[in-house]
């Protein structure tokens, strides 16, 4: 079986204290992996070490078998926070087409086109695509970012917390999309649903990673306070979580 | 009328050729948040009017290598440093004008540069000067047709175009160099504080009134070209001062637009 991504001991610290410390997990091709774990536990800063937004303090990182820097090329990226210039005059519809971009590729053809229509159908947000991205409300800004991640027609897809911040009904339409969507898929999520979404494992980080191999064990939202790390350490070592 | 247009018609080219580079340039400038940077290209370029003076060396040379140089030194330093990169923008803003002042004391004879350097002189475009302008307008929309998409998405999304492998710091390098070329290209006939002003005010009502970068470049480059070649003609029948009179403009312009924009916005 083909390995998607290999972490070897991954330190983490952004001043003096880590944030992540010897972390090692593998990630199948194909595979569908959840991450929780509380707020300052580390889980974006992990998601930006896989893109090589970040480099490691120690240890090694690599994406189908290359560092991230080359690797993440094949990832396509929801952010958490968006802190981008939402003045500029830009159109929804160039947004998600920023996502055929590449270090190679420079400009829009018609196949570019094609995709974003379909990308467009599929997110529901057609009817948005004129819009210019700063009159956008939060949620649909987020479909519209999901959108230009699905351009990138990545081989594995790294979304965080995709669905903070939309409704009810998009929340349900995102998690059946990623259920259809054939890819590796690493869903950083606050929502305990995310984990009756068929996912294949869960990482629970909080400074360091508790993995729980086996997501048909009982472990349902209904009992699990999966933010409170001690109840996950305590149902891991039950069930056959590796630490 | 006719015979006013010939009288004025360096005067007009150049307002064609720097709106052009205002739209492209000034537009670029704005989405990226580089004004203060490009301010600081522009003030501290005077190090290379003192350089010409103290070295007897051609002062269109000098300062355009003196700015290709702070443009330079700012975009290594927004990699090497980029915490400390306003303390520092500011640093060089004050020791390029300073080393500009200090090295024209030390020159013999009478100098009026600086003054020059602020108000230009737009009544009065030597050829050269247009030469000069329109190569940099050529290679500066060689650059933007070739590398458009690039600049865009990485100008409100950095990190998206790191995790794309786009060229990110080749095109900031760039943008940097292009601004102090069309900086230096204007100055010596609009005057720092005239480009100042037209680099910033038609690009942000183009913002504004538009709904993507091409039509901002075209409205911000129509805007600037309008606002000079009124100012021209109102200084002209008016007997003022073509800086002045420009500058007058496009700050009511600009006052007015940003009133219309308040009452809109505002519930
Ligand atoms: N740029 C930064 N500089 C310094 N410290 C940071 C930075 N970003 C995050 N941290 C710290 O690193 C720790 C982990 O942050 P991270 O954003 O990875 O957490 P998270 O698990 O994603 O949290 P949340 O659930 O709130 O999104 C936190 O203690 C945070 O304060
Ligand atoms: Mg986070």
């Amino acid at each position: 079986m083909q390995l998607a991504i290999e972490v070897k001991h991954l330190f983490f610290a952004y001043e003096k204290e880590y944030v992540l410390e010897d972390i090692s997990a593998t990630i199948k091709d194909r595979e569908y992996i959840a991450i929780i774990g509380p707020n300052g536990g580390g889980k974006s800063t992990f998601v930006k070490l896989l893109l090589g937004l970040l480099t490691p303090t120690k240890g090694t990182i690599t994406i189908y078998g290359t560092p991230p820097s080359k690797g993440r090329e094949l990832i396509g990226y929801l952010p958490q926070n968006i802190h981008f210039n939402l003045d500029i005059p830009l159109q929804a519809r160039e947004v998600i087409l920023h996502g055929r971009l590449s270090a190679k590729k420079r400009t829009f053809d018609r196949d570019d086109l094609q995709m974003l229509e379909h990308i467009a159908q599929q997110l529901h947000i057609t009817h948005l695509l004129n819009k210019k991205i700063g009159e956008l409300s939060g949620g649909e800004r987020q479909r519209v970012l999901l959108a230009r991640a699905l351009a990138t027609k990545p081989k594995i897809l790294i979304l965080d917390e995709p669905t903070a911040a939309v409704d009810f009904k998009t929340q349900k339409e995102i998690y059946q999309l990623l259920q259809e969507l054939d890819l590796t898929k690493i869903v950083v999520s606050h929502d305990v649903n995310i984990l009756l979404q068929g996912v294949d494992r869960v990482f629970y980080i909080n400074r360091k990673l508790y993995i729980h191999n086996n997501i048909n064990l009982p472990i349902t939202p209904q009992e699990g306070h999966f933010c409170e790390m001690e109840i996950f350490e305590k149902l891991g070592s039950e069930n056959g979580c590796t630490h | 009328m006719v015979a006013l247009i010939e009288l004025l018609s360096n005067s007009l080219i150049a307002a064609l050729l720097i709106s052009i580079a205002i739209g492209i340039i000034g537009s670029i400038m704005l989405i990226n948040r580089y004004n203060y940077l490009a301010a600081s290209i522009a003030h501290g370029s005077y190090g290379g009017v003192g350089i010409a003076l103290f070295f007897s060396l051609p002062l269109l040379l000098s300062t355009t290598l003196f700015a290709l140089f702070l443009a330079l030194l700012l975009a290594y330093l927004s990699y090497k440093e980029p915490k400390r990169l306003d303390i520092l923008i500011s640093v060089i803003w004050a020791m390029g004008m300073s080393i500009g002042i200090i090295l024209s004391d030390l020159t013999p004879g009478y100098h009026s540069d600086l003054l020059a350097y602020l108000f230009g002189n737009i009544l009065l475009v030597p050829n050269d000067d247009l030469y000069f302008m329109g190569i940099v307008d050529c290679i500066v929309l060689l650059f933007v047709w070739q590398n458009f998409h690039y600049l865009i998405a990485i100008a409100y999304d950095k990190e998206f175009a790191i995790t794309r492998n786009l060229p990110v710091k080749m095109m900031h390098t760039l943008i940097l160099v292009f601004i102090a070329l069309t900086i230096v290209m204007s100055i010596r006939s609009f005057g720092l504080i005239l480009v100042i002003a037209l680099f910033s005010i038609p690009p942000f009502i183009a913002e504004k009134i538009t709904k993507n970068a091409q039509s901002m470049m075209l409205a911000a480059a129509v805007i600037a070209f309008f606002l000079i070649v009124a100012g021209l003609f109102l200084a002209y029948f008016l007997n003022i001062s073509a800086t002045a009179a420009i500058i007058l403009l496009a700050s009511a312009i600009f006052l007015l637009f940003f009133k219309g924009l308040k009452s809109t916005t505002s519930p």
